[in-house]
């Protein structure tokens, strides 16, 4: 291990954990090391761009490189850049937005998101890491993933974050043979008072799933009296089903339907 | 100024339309708010959801204060929408559950009524002190309502110590990080941020002190 590179590593991670510039003596004592460290360290990291220093305060935030590396890594993935057409289509045939995510341990990690298609503000979730129990995407992933991944997603942690998430393996486990069977995963406030997913998975050419399509919105318009609209579903059936076509996997996905 | 001792569908009334104008005046600002960690719609969805409850309270006789409650959460769930509209208007329709057909009730009735709509909103959210949420400024608002009422004060007093209770819960939201809620999954970026939920419900209970001093416009 290369010590000076693991520092360099906290100091960036500390700038991102809050929107606040942090100056030279507050990160040193955040990180338990010497001031003058930390000063060689950032020099380092401005002379790369990974930082930048506000001219008036003197204290440091993160560069604009990083979102060039952020961008370079979403687009490492194969399926975000196959997935773009399909979910601006998937976004104007719905009329809300649209998320693609991608299995990330026990997350789901959004890769590209399509805002619904009115002028309402919204924010930007690309990026955004979602225990995968309480999203639809991770549920069409889980759903379809081997056995012995699903058992160790199953093992949890579980994490609460509405009185309707579904905490209890069992039931969770019951809930995923169901996706299964339907070819769509349905997620009811499990995640946002309010608002509600319908995803499917996307297959690659072995049958693995590599992540899931949904799409996102207010729950009374999605699941009207509880039930996810029909016609939501098929839109997003098809276009897993597009989407797994242009990863080969076609054929095993006709099986699962 | 009239202090009110037995509270009745007028309170409940006053109540709903001080909250409405405190939600006006605090618009754009509850929209600031959620911009910075949510979809920066908060202020706009309150205002036009208080809106819809003082027009359908304008059109409907008064009836009895529970009713008026259940209805005016009711136009709250359709009328507010994101994750507000469910919590405040489930917690106000809770609210009226808890009063039955009472004609009149008295302030420990009326802290039945608050823990009532409290634990709707734990039991939607589940969401406790500490994670972001308008339970940060519910919570503390309730456990001193009931103090209040305890040491004997009035209620006009008693609303005070709730309202400002409710505050400081708003104001030590600042430095948490979102374990609820949109918010949460967006991680650090919350940190820094004051709760907009917990901001909206302060108002609600600055509007609640406002009804308790008898005539809507009091200072």
């Amino acid at each position: 291990m290369i010590q000076s590179v693991r520092r360099a590593g906290s100091i960036l991670r500390e700038l991102g954990s809050g929107p606040r510039p942090l100056g030279v003596t507050e990160l040193a004592e955040r990180l338990g090391l010497a001031k003058a460290t930390v000063y060689g360290l950032l020099r380092s990291l401005e002379v790369e761009e990974l930082v930048e220093r506000d001219v008036e305060t003197g204290r440091y935030r993160l560069g604009p490189t990083l979102l060039q590396l952020g961008n370079a890594y979403l687009d490492s993935h194969e399926l975000r850049a196959r997935s773009l057409l399909w979910a601006d289509a998937l976004a104007t045939r719905t009329s809300e937005a649209v998320r693609v995510g991608v299995p990330n341990g026990p997350n789901v990690l959004i890769v590209h998101h399509v805002f619904r298609p009115d002028d309402s503000v919204q924010i930007l979730e690309v990026g955004a890491s979602i225990p995968w129990h309480v999203s639809a995407l991770g549920k069409a992933i889980a759903a379809h993933d081997f056995e012995e991944v699903r058992d160790r997603l199953l093992e949890g942690p579980l994490p609460r974050l509405t009185g309707r998430t579904i905490t209890d393996p069992e039931e969770l486990r019951r809930a995923l043979e169901e996706v299964h069977r339907a070819g769509v995963a349905v997620e009811d406030q499990e995640a946002v008072i309010g608002e509600a997913e319908v995803a499917a998975a996307i297959l690659d050419h072995d049958g693995v799933p590599r992540g899931a399509i949904g799409v996102a919105g207010p729950v009374e318009r999605l699941l009207p009296d509880g039930v996810a609209r029909g016609d939501l579903v098929a839109a997003v059936k098809e276009s897993a089903r597009g989407l797994t076509r242009d990863l080969g996997g076609g054929r095993r996905y006709a099986r699962i339907r | 100024m009239a202090v009110v001792e037995r509270l009745d569908v007028g309170f409940v009334e006053r109540w709903v339309r001080e909250a409405a104008l405190g939600i006006q005046a605090q618009r754009d600002f509850l929209t600031q708010l959620d911009a910075a960690i949510g979809d920066a719609d908060h202020g706009v969805n309150m205002d036009r959801g208080f809106a819809a409850a003082v027009a359908r309270m304008d059109e409907a006789p008064d009836g009895l204060p529970g009713s008026l409650l259940e209805a005016v959460g009711s136009t709250l769930v359709l009328s507010v929408g994101g994750a507000a509209g469910p919590l405040y208007g489930s917690a106000m329709r809770a609210m009226g559950r808890s009063l039955g057909d009472a004609d009149t009730f008295d302030a420990e009735r009326l802290l039945v009524l608050l823990r009532a709509g409290l634990e709707e909103i734990q039991r939607l959210g589940a969401a406790t002190v500490g994670d972001k949420t308008i339970v940060d400024a519910f919570l503390p608002a309730t456990q001193a309502f009931e103090r209040g009422l305890r040491t004997g004060e009035g209620l006009p007093a008693v609303a005070a110590r709730a309202r400002a209770a409710a505050e400081e819960g708003v104001l030590a939201t600042v430095p948490l990080q979102a374990r609820k809620g949109r918010a949460s999954y967006l991680g650090a970026r919350s940190v820094g941020h004051q709760d907009p939920g917990a901001t909206s419900t302060a108002i609600l209970f600055a509007a609640l002190e406002r009804a308790t001093a008898g005539e809507g416009s009091g200072p």
